[in-house]
């Protein structure tokens, strides 16, 4: 695969001493990719349930941002001591992303191929961006039972 | 009207052995057709709203559907406690806490309960049931699990935090529904082989063997 969500790779990684940065910037970084993925996700499944009128352009360049998105290295946002059991109340990230680095994997690969689908589809018609925005939100929702906890 | 009915119908005059002297016991109807198809229409959409939730698809549509069953059939159990008959109405089953305490002290003898509706025990069971329900179903309607496909047909409506705070208790009231469940199935389960008196029937054909009023 071209584009793989790199988290796997860093989670073994620990940061070498000096270059890790405060862990509370690491989990504001990380909440506010996940923002940035869903502030356009928002918008295309609003289009797809038809809350604003559906405009193939404007699908398309949200569709555009998300592939952009699953480019991105993450493995720097998954430190090591980034959990909620390291940092309670600051982030519902469960210990088990750290445990489960197959699991992980196998998930954000399905989240990806998900994107892709809708990056192919997202600006022909609504019927189509439906259909991709609903595999996309299962492949949310596969690593929120998982991987996240329901509440701080 | 004929279902409202707690006398008659049945063989009068059997007699049995129960608190330790001969009582008289008669067949009556005591759940009328509407609250045992309550019953079970119930029964299918918490088993089935359940199964979903936790096995069905990521994409939850049938998981909501079988929701509104339950809270469609809540809002029905509610008019039929005050409209009902007199087995199905809150007041015929609501008791305090001495008579229940009674009850559960005579319980665990080895007779039938003959017990005309429902027990002080299982009347509580009912509220408890009932209220659980209702607040697990609600709140799965203001619930967003921050997926775009699966948030309640509510969330929108209120915060972004108490979206997040259903979620969570719809996830744990989920737990105390299959506790409640389990315990209720157990509970048929002690009178049947405990007690010898088969509750699964009367819900069925709505026609029970029940100690005769004084």
């Amino acid at each position: 695969m071209r584009k793989v969500l790199l988290i796997t790779a860093a989670l073994a990684t620990v940061p070498a001493a000096g270059i890790a940065a405060d862990l509370q910037e690491v989990v504001d970084a990380r909440r506010g990719f996940y923002s940035m993925l869903g502030a356009d996700m928002s918008v295309l499944a609003s289009m797809a349930k038809g809350d604003i009128e559906y405009d193939g352009a404007a699908a398309q360049t949200h569709a555009d941002n998300l592939k952009l998105l699953t480019a991105y290295n993450m493995g720097h946002l998954y430190a090591p001591g980034t959990s909620n059991a390291d940092m309670p109340g600051k982030t519902r990230a469960l210990p088990k992303i750290w445990e489960d680095g197959a699991g992980v994997q196998e998930k954000s690969m399905a989240f990806v191929q998900a994107v892709e689908k809708l990056n192919e589809v997202a600006g022909l018609d609504r019927a189509e961006l439906g259909g991709a925005v609903q595999r996309l939100g299962g492949a949310c929702k596969e690593c929120h039972d998982n991987y996240r906890a329901r509440d701080f | 009207m004929k279902d409202r009915g707690t006398h008659g119908a049945g063989p009068g005059g059997e007699t049995a052995r129960a608190d330790n002297a001969a009582v008289e016991i008669e067949t009556i109807r005591v759940w009328d057709p509407l609250l045992r198809l309550f019953h079970w229409l119930l029964a299918i959409a918490v088993v089935g709203a359940w199964g979903l939730g936790k096995f069905g698809p990521n994409v939850m549509t049938l998981h909501f559907w079988f929701g509104y069953a339950v809270l469609g059939l809540l809002a029905f159990r509610l008019i039929w406690g005050f409209v009902g008959p007199e087995h199905a109405r809150f007041g015929n089953f609501r008791y305090g806490p001495v008579s229940i305490g009674k009850y559960v002290l005579h319980m665990v003898r080895r007779e039938p309960s003959y017990w005309r509706g429902h027990n002080p025990l299982g009347g509580f069971f009912v509220f408890v049931l009932l209220g659980v329900l209702a607040v697990h179903a609600g709140l799965g309607l203001i619930a967003d699990p921050e997926d775009y496909v699966n948030a309640g047909p509510l969330a929108r409506e209120v915060s972004t935090t108490t979206s997040r705070t259903a979620l969570a208790w719809h996830a744990t009231l989920g737990w105390v529904v299959l506790g409640l469940v389990v315990l209720h199935v157990a509970a048929i389960g002690f009178y049947r082989k405990w007690k010898g008196e088969d509750l699964i029937r009367p819900m069925i054909t709505g026609r029970k063997t029940v100690r005769k009023d004084p």
